[in-house]
């Protein structure tokens, strides 16, 4: 039995970590990151849509927790070193 | 009065002792000398924002999934791997033991056939002059192509200076080495065959399987500059039956200053090493292993290995895309290359009739490569196109488009448009174009001496 923390996630906690992780995702200052995360989000979560194995959810779960944490670091740091002229894709 | 002036001076000291949140000290390096807020002005250009960039074959930014990785390392996991006596040591030594591991699960290799280094440029040297220098006394011949890599060029030119032979195989216009004359090349006194997988400048995928094949034949061990290629094709050590193969960090979204070497233990292969020292990295590259750098290039390579099929899969519709959007515009677009065997990432195009700088000084907004410019600070055209068979005004306007992992869709769209406006307003001034379109062959013209 894995320890993987997470357990079999419900459908409102993954709902929940897909609207956190685009959120932060939304957070970035850098304009090719910012499109990176939002749509690796969306991709990853559409291709494991159909997942119905328990131990491949939670370790699909846990793998988004971890990744969340990630991002909102980063997305801090990424802020805190920011140029004062921005991408000319953000124009 | 005395009171007025005490409040002055008090508010005075005040005001220029306010305490800012974030040290200023790195500021000072911080380029607030050319960026404002309406733009960026250097070196007499002035654009209203950062380019979009487009040259991955260049240099890749760092993903944050890997700075994340690298940053406990220069925040408090600050020891030297090789220190054997304490926790610091302990923890470092097991971060670069992983990291070595997840280069090694990326080519298919063992970690013990890993070695670290300060990238593929080093790798490259060791590779070339640490072989031959090694077994100098019965193997004085190398055969490389025409289009490799400066670093393994001055090497073989180096090893020449010495008293070894190179021979330099040329390549077709598709940039592709003709198998049959790598065979004819090969001498019993060959020592090294060294072949780059992806080239950096053309993107064109040599036929690495095919040429291990021959190598394995002759007995001869294969070297080849796998910097362009890792993480981008699938690289497997066994199948490409390769001696050594260099790596570089920067090229896969990891840091800049780290690569690795890899180094087959069955048969194994010796070389001399380049930097002497204490013996690390089993006394091929002595110097403390930087650990930040090292996990940064293993957390790539992992990452690398996991997003592969879907970078991949992105990064064939954006070229088609780009290149699409290009040819629908304008004509006489080239691609310098062969399209079949092509990394999807890099598109090298010549545009005909357009002078190449000028080309380059109406795209600041796009950061690309010429095919030019990044061999040589002269105008001399680049030595990999010349290889090819490009004409001269050709291999001039040629330039290359790098998409990678952080490209999007509208950043293709915008390079599309700029590069379109830019070649049809040279067109429209360009005197040669005109003559073209009422149907004169440029080549047949007589130019008079005035």
């Amino acid at each position: 039995m894995a320890a993987s923390g997470a357990g079999v996630p419900m459908r409102r906690e993954v709902l929940q970590l897909y609207r956190s992780l685009l959120r932060v995702a939304r957070q970035f200052c850098d304009y090719n990151i910012r499109e990176y995360s939002k749509r690796r989000t969306m991709d990853a979560f559409r291709d494991n849509k159909n997942l119905r194995d328990p131990s491949q959810l939670s370790a699909a779960f846990s793998h988004g927790k971890a990744q969340l944490e990630v991002a909102k670091r980063q997305s801090l740091l990424y802020s805190l070193y920011a140029p004062k002229v921005k991408s000319i894709m953000d124009f | 009065m005395a009171s007025k002036l005490l409040r002055q001076t008090l508010t005075k000291t005040y005001t220029t002792a306010v305490i800012r949140r974030f040290s200023t000290v790195a500021a000072v390096a911080s380029p607030s000398e050319y960026e404002d807020p309406t733009g960026i002005t250097m070196k007499g250009v002035k654009i209203s924002g950062r380019p979009l960039y487009l040259d991955m074959q260049a240099t890749t930014p760092v993903d944050p999934r890997v700075l994340d990785s690298m940053l406990p390392f220069y925040l408090s996991r600050y020891g030297n791997p090789h220190s054997r006596t304490h926790l610091y040591g302990w923890e470092s030594e097991t971060a670069v033991e992983t990291a070595r591991a997840q280069v090694a699960a990326l080519i298919g290799a063992s970690p013990k056939e890993i070695v670290f280094t300060s990238g593929a440029t080093e790798s490259n040297n060791i590779s070339i002059k640490g072989v031959m220098h090694f077994y100098k006394d019965k193997k004085r011949h190398v055969i490389t192509t025409q289009t490799e890599h400066k670093c393994v060029l001055d090497s073989c030119r180096h090893l020449q200076q010495e008293g070894f032979e190179v021979t330099y195989l040329p390549v077709g216009s598709d940039g592709l080495i003709d198998l049959d004359r790598l065979r004819k090349e090969i001498r019993p006194d060959t020592g090294l065959i060294s072949v780059m997988a992806v080239n950096n400048e053309i993107g064109v995928v040599q036929p690495v399987e095919e040429i291990g094949k021959i190598c394995k034949e002759f007995n001869v061990p294969f070297h080849t500059d796998a910097a362009q290629a890792l993480g981008k094709i699938k690289v497997d050590v066994e199948k490409w039956n390769v001696s050594l193969m260099s790596l570089s960090g920067h090229k896969i979204y990891g840091p800049k200053g780290v690569g690795a070497l890899y180094m087959r233990r069955r048969p194994r292969i010796r070389v001399e090493p380049q930097m002497n020292g204490g013996g690390q990295e089993r006394g091929i590259r002595s110097g403390t292993v930087p650990t930040p750098l090292v996990v940064g290039m293993g957390a790539a390579c992992e990452l690398a290995m996991k997003e592969m099929e879907y970078d991949e899969k992105r990064i064939k519709g954006l070229q088609e895309r780009l290149l699409n959007g290009i040819r629908e515009k304008i004509d006489g677009v080239v691609v310098n290359g062969s399209m079949d065997r092509r990394y999807v990432g890099n598109l090298n195009l010549s545009f005909a009739y357009v002078e190449g700088e000028s080309l380059l000084m109406g795209l600041k907004e796009v950061a690309v490569s010429s095919g030019s410019a990044c061999t040589s600070a002269s105008l001399e055209p680049s030595y990999v196109l010349r290889a090819l068979g490009v004409d001269e005004d050709m291999a001039h306007t040629s330039i290359r488009f790098g998409i990678g992992r952080f490209t999007t869709e509208e950043e293709i769209d915008r390079a599309v448009e700029l590069t379109v406006k830019q070649v049809e307003k040279l067109r429209e001034m360009s005197p040669l174009y005109e003559m073209v379109k009422e149907g004169i062959d440029i080549k047949q013209i007589q130019w008079a001496q005035h």
